[in-house]
């Protein structure tokens, strides 16, 4: 066992020495453990007003014109007096748990069925590919969109219905990498040998053809954050007064340009919660883009 | 070939039915009461909607509903547009033009662009060159199209008042409506129009609103295209062709256009398809907050006021677009690519 | 003999992620006019860097830190010779291919797949011969039977003296960047493709005026080493730089490339340099051999030389290695690996496979030697 175990360790330092030689993952990483941060010392920073839901926003007053960041509110209102600060650091927590659920549903469906039509081909292959052309013909936004409006708003719906969407991407890609190693000699010395089906999938087969998969699983996780942003934005996720990101950069719709002496008076309402989403989804792709490097062997090693 | 455009047809239609399928599916998720309250205005009328279910058959099982649905379209009665206040059929050649007319703009730039920048940071690879097309692409892969919208529209035309959101502006679309007869509405297109009818003006108009909406999309979908093709030069220009060629006295120049960039395309060609998907999704962004009047900005309209007809006539509309688009760009590689063509 | 290629202590290192592989490690060989030098050794021994770099086609990360490629290729440089390390890029493109050029092993691999064969044999001639091309068609053009519409006629022949003069003439350039005007470049093309069957057919290929018209997933893989022959013989080289030419092909064919390869040594070209790891080809067609061992050269000999009496422990090894007809029991096979080249031992770099290995190896690298009349050896056995 150790002995088959050593290569592959072997192989992950060096891809991880390689991850981290790279100034992109470094920038990618520092986001990402800040944002870690932020969303678990969430109650800290921001202490929650109500009880019962701490991702409503405290506001004071009903006031629509927002006010500049001062004391009290660091980083000022938006429209309707809501706490900006307060959204931003919960709006992290949102951020992770769209990403995590969908990325996590969609990529384990994803590659579950993807190994299975790949590996055995056949009739399962073909009527799972033709329902992922199905599914391909219709982009992503659109399809997420119908779906949302038949199960009715809110940001659970928005994530159920990214992750019905987002697996037809895994499943592609997972079976064309299975399909290419199905054939290499040391599965069929495998299979040769008499080691099982789900044995030869899950020790020989996945570890080889996972990469494309986390590299893809990382994109994903900004995308699909942006993705479900825009609904909010356009008003199908979260309701008025919820840290969502999209649901702010919404509030702060009417006062992208301000008074005719000041144009720019309200920036602070849309660069805020807008930088949020720019950097968390920027994080991820640094961290994805280090990692195709990483494990792109015709640039690796060379 | 002809076998293979013919297998390729075969699973268009069978796509598109799959796809009306799925969307019919979606939406039959909707309780009968709910979907026969759409055509309920007044909460006197809410009485009437046993009637309407029976009416219209509402409860009906799925295959019955979706076949007279099938039946429908085929006749070319789509549905009542509640956000367009006509018949979806209608509305919808009413919205086309202002999407397709931004798509025309922008896909010229991002494809002429993105194959040059993609193919000058494959060859000067871990230069500036291409750490600056890096950094630019991943910026430009996390920016939110809606939000790049926004912040656009904040600095051009809250700060710099240059360019206004909409599709025209104000006085010349008052002018318009008012005299029909006068200013004939050939395409749709206000930048073609106007110049059809000998007003410049108005064709520099709508070509001033476009300024931004392309701007923002060029910059966003840009960067898929340019990544694909350099990862593509890169791969051509480590082969072994490449050797072969500066080994017969090749310049620099010959190999890079004539060898290496022309196999380079071929992986540009296969993502094509996902540029399309790209471009409908980005164009939702831009219609919404640049309040242009597209299928986009028509889509997330209805999505928010339940208009079902509409959601369904798009989903089957992008769907088509999607599916002719991907049989084109298969043909389009067969052509390219000899080792295709003969088999 | 005259001397045709010298390369002296010859440096190559590939600067990867794991270090700093030093493939090279100042090599010098000698090839004459004339003669078949062969270069043997195991794989990853730096046979084909050595050629490259030879060529200065040395593929990123690698690149060529010192040493010198003298050639001597015309009468005037017969004397002091030419470094091609010291001249400019533009210069060599001009050498290779037309002067020097370079046959490769992977035929798959080595051409262009979406090329037509005409159009990439055509682009050796198109590179080194416009010059005498287009004196050609100007002679065309004033034939009698040359049936063109007279003013253009008249322009074309104005174009093709000019191009005859001087191809990099500016008018040229800029007669390129014009529509239509552009089209005068398709005689120029249409002779070259002209020449390129020519060549096609030389090569013993059937219907070469078909084959031309095809690409390379059409042919087999026998055929399309051929067509790579072909391309590097189109200007009629001096010396020809052969990198595994037939390893990855079956024995029969093999042998008839080998065969054509003899031929066009005599018709043709002066001289070959023939890297391999087969020692068979090598008995066979070698006037001289040169061993390679982890980026050094370590005997040099005669073909006969090497063959009855090798010097060096590796080449005894190596030579012990090949099975024989006469031979009974097992083979014998060199006892460890090829050393990794990041960290290349130090010393004589075979001393940890050695089976003489002294003191003195494992501190000090050897210097080649000459032991008798042509006969060089590094080790300090000797």
């Amino acid at each position: 066992m150790m002995t088959q175990e050593h290569p592959r360790l072997r192989e992950l330092r060096f891809t991880l020495q390689r991850i981290f030689r790279n100034p992109s993952a470094i920038i990618g990483f520092t986001l990402l453990i800040f944002f870690v941060g932020v969303a678990l010392f969430a109650p800290q920073i921001a202490p929650p007003k109500y009880a019962h839901n701490p991702y409503l926003m405290p506001h004071k007053g009903y006031s629509p014109t927002p006010k500049p960041p001062g004391k009290g509110q660091i980083f000022g209102t938006t429209s309707g007096q809501y706490d900006i600060f307060y959204g931003a650091v919960w709006g992290t927590r949102i951020a992770f748990k769209i990403g995590l659920f969908v990325v996590g549903i969609a990529a384990f469906v994803g590659v579950t069925l993807g190994a299975v039509s790949g590996y055995y081909g056949g009739i399962i292959d073909e009527v799972l590919m033709r329902v992922t052309d199905v599914m391909w013909a219709v982009p992503t936004l659109v399809l997420a969109m119908a779906i949302v409006v038949a199960f009715g708003r809110g940001l659970d719906k928005i994530m159920i219905a990214l992750a019905m969407v987002q697996w037809r991407w895994y499943v592609r890609v997972i079976r064309s990498e299975i399909l290419t190693l199905r054939d290499q000699d040391f599965v069929q010395a495998a299979k040769i040998m008499g080691v099982s089906d789900a044995k030869i999938i899950l020790r020989h087969i996945l570890p080889n053809a996972i990469y494309p998969v986390l590299i893809m699983a990382s994109m994903d996780m900004g995308s699909m954050v942006i993705t479900a942003s825009f609904m909010s934005f356009v008003g199908l996720g979260a309701p008025r007064g919820y840290s969502d990101w999209g649901q702010m950069v919404a509030l702060a719709r009417n006062y992208i340009v301000g008074p005719p002496d000041d144009p720019l008076r309200f920036w602070y309402t849309i660069v805020i919660p807008g930088g949020c989403i720019v950097l968390f989804v920027l994080a991820w792709n640094l961290i994805g883009d280090a990692l195709r490097d990483a494990f792109d062997p015709k640039i690796r090693r060379r | 070939m002809h076998a293979f455009v013919i297998r390729r047809f075969l699973l268009l239609v069978f796509v598109l039915f799959g796809v009306s399928v799925l969307i019919f599916g979606i939406l039959m998720t909707f309780s009968p009461e709910r979907r026969a309250a759409a055509y309920v205005t007044t909460p006197q009328q809410a009485k009437d909607i046993p009637r309407l279910i029976q009416q219209f058959g509402l409860d009906d099982p799925f295959y019955i509903q979706y076949v007279r649905w099938m039946r429908e379209i085929f006749r070319g009665n789509m549905g009542w547009s509640l956000v367009a206040a006509r018949p979806v059929g209608e509305a919808f050649w009413r919205y086309l033009p202002v999407t397709l007319e931004m798509n025309l703009f922008a896909a010229p730039i991002v494809i002429i662009f993105g194959i040059w920048l993609g193919t000058v940071s494959g060859i000067h690879r871990d230069t500036w060159i291409d750490h600056g097309t890096r950094i630019f692409a991943i910026v430009g892969w996390s920016l939110p199209t809606f939000l790049f919208a926004l912040v656009l529209l904040m600095v051009f035309y809250g700060y710099f008042q240059l360019f206004s959101p909409g599709v025209l502006s104000d006085k010349l679309t008052m002018f318009i409506l008012d005299n029909p007869e006068t200013f004939k509405r050939f395409t749709g297109m206000y930048t073609i129009d106007g110049m059809l009818n000998g007003r410049l003006d108005i064709a520099l108009d709508g070509l001033r609103h476009l300024v931004l909406p392309v701007l923002t999309y060029v910059i966003v979908v840009v960067a898929l295209n340019m990544r694909v093709m350099r990862s593509g030069m890169i791969e051509e220009l480590s082969k072994d062709y490449v050797i072969t060629a500066r080994a017969k006295g090749a310049d620099k120049k010959t190999i890079h256009i004539k060898h290496a960039r022309r196999n380079a395309l071929l992986p540009v060609v296969t993502v094509a398809g996902q540029l399309v998907a790209l471009s409908m999704e980005g164009s939702v962004s831009v219609e919404v907050v640049f309040n242009r009047q597209g299928i986009g900005w028509w889509l997330a309209e209805s999505a928010t006021q339940l208009d079902m007809p509409v959601l369904m006539c798009i989903c089957l509309f992008m769907g088509i677009v999607f599916v002719i688009t991907n049989l084109t760009l298969d043909i389009l590689y067969a052509y390219i690519d000899p080792r295709i063509r003969l088999t | 003999m005259t001397t045709l290629l010298e390369t002296v202590d010859l440096v190559t290192n590939f600067y990867t992620y794991e270090g700093v592989v030093k493939a090279l490690n100042k090599v010098s060989l000698v090839v004459d006019h004339g003669s078949t030098f062969g270069l043997v050794g195991e794989s990853g021994c730096g046979k084909s860097v050595t050629a490259r770099s030879i060529m200065r086609i040395v593929q990123e990360p690698g690149r060529i830190e010192g040493g010198k490629v003298i050639v001597y290729l015309d009468e005037k440089n017969r004397q002091a010779g030419v470094d091609l390390l010291q001249q400019s890029e533009v210069y060599v493109e001009g050498l290779r291919g037309d002067q020097i050029s370079m046959i490769f092993q992977e035929p798959n691999a080595a051409l262009n797949p979406t090329m037509s064969i005409g159009d990439q044999v055509s682009e050796s001639f198109l590179f080194h011969q416009k010059k005498e091309m287009c004196a050609k068609i100007l002679e065309d053009l004033y034939a009698l039977e040359c049936r063109v519409f007279y003013p253009l006629k008249k322009f074309q022949q104005a174009v093709y003296r000019l191009a005859a003069r001087d191809p990099e003439a500016l008018a040229l350039k800029i007669l390129d960047r014009l529509p239509i005007v552009r089209l005068w470049r398709k005689r120029l093309k249409k002779e070259a493709k002209r020449r390129s069957i020519e060549i096609v057919g030389k090569l013993g290929i059937p219907y070469p005026e078909q084959i031309v018209e095809q690409y390379p997933h059409n042919l087999s893989g026998g055929m399309k080493q051929r067509i790579v022959i072909a391309i590097a013989l189109a200007c009629s080289p001096i010396l020809l730089i052969a990198d595994e030419a037939t390893s990855n092909l079956d024995v029969t064919i093999q042998a008839q490339i080998l065969e054509l390869l003899r031929r066009l040594k005599k018709e043709v070209i002066s001289s070959i340099l023939l890297i391999t790891h087969d020692l068979g080809v090598v008995a066979e067609t070698c006037d001289r051999v040169g061993v390679m061992y982890a980026g050094n050269l370590v005997e040099v000999a005669d073909v006969k030389d090497l063959f009855i009496k090798s010097l060096h422990p590796y080449t005894k090894a190596l030579l012990e290695a090949v099975p024989k007809l006469s031979m009974e029991g097992t083979l014998k096979s060199i006892e460890g690996n090829v050393p990794n080249l990041v960290t290349p031992p130090p010393g004589c770099r075979f001393h940890p496979r050695c089976p003489h290995a002294m003191e003195i190896c494992r501190k000090e690298a050897p210097d080649l030697i000459e032991i008798e009349g042509n006969h060089t050896v590094a080790c300090h056995l000797f």
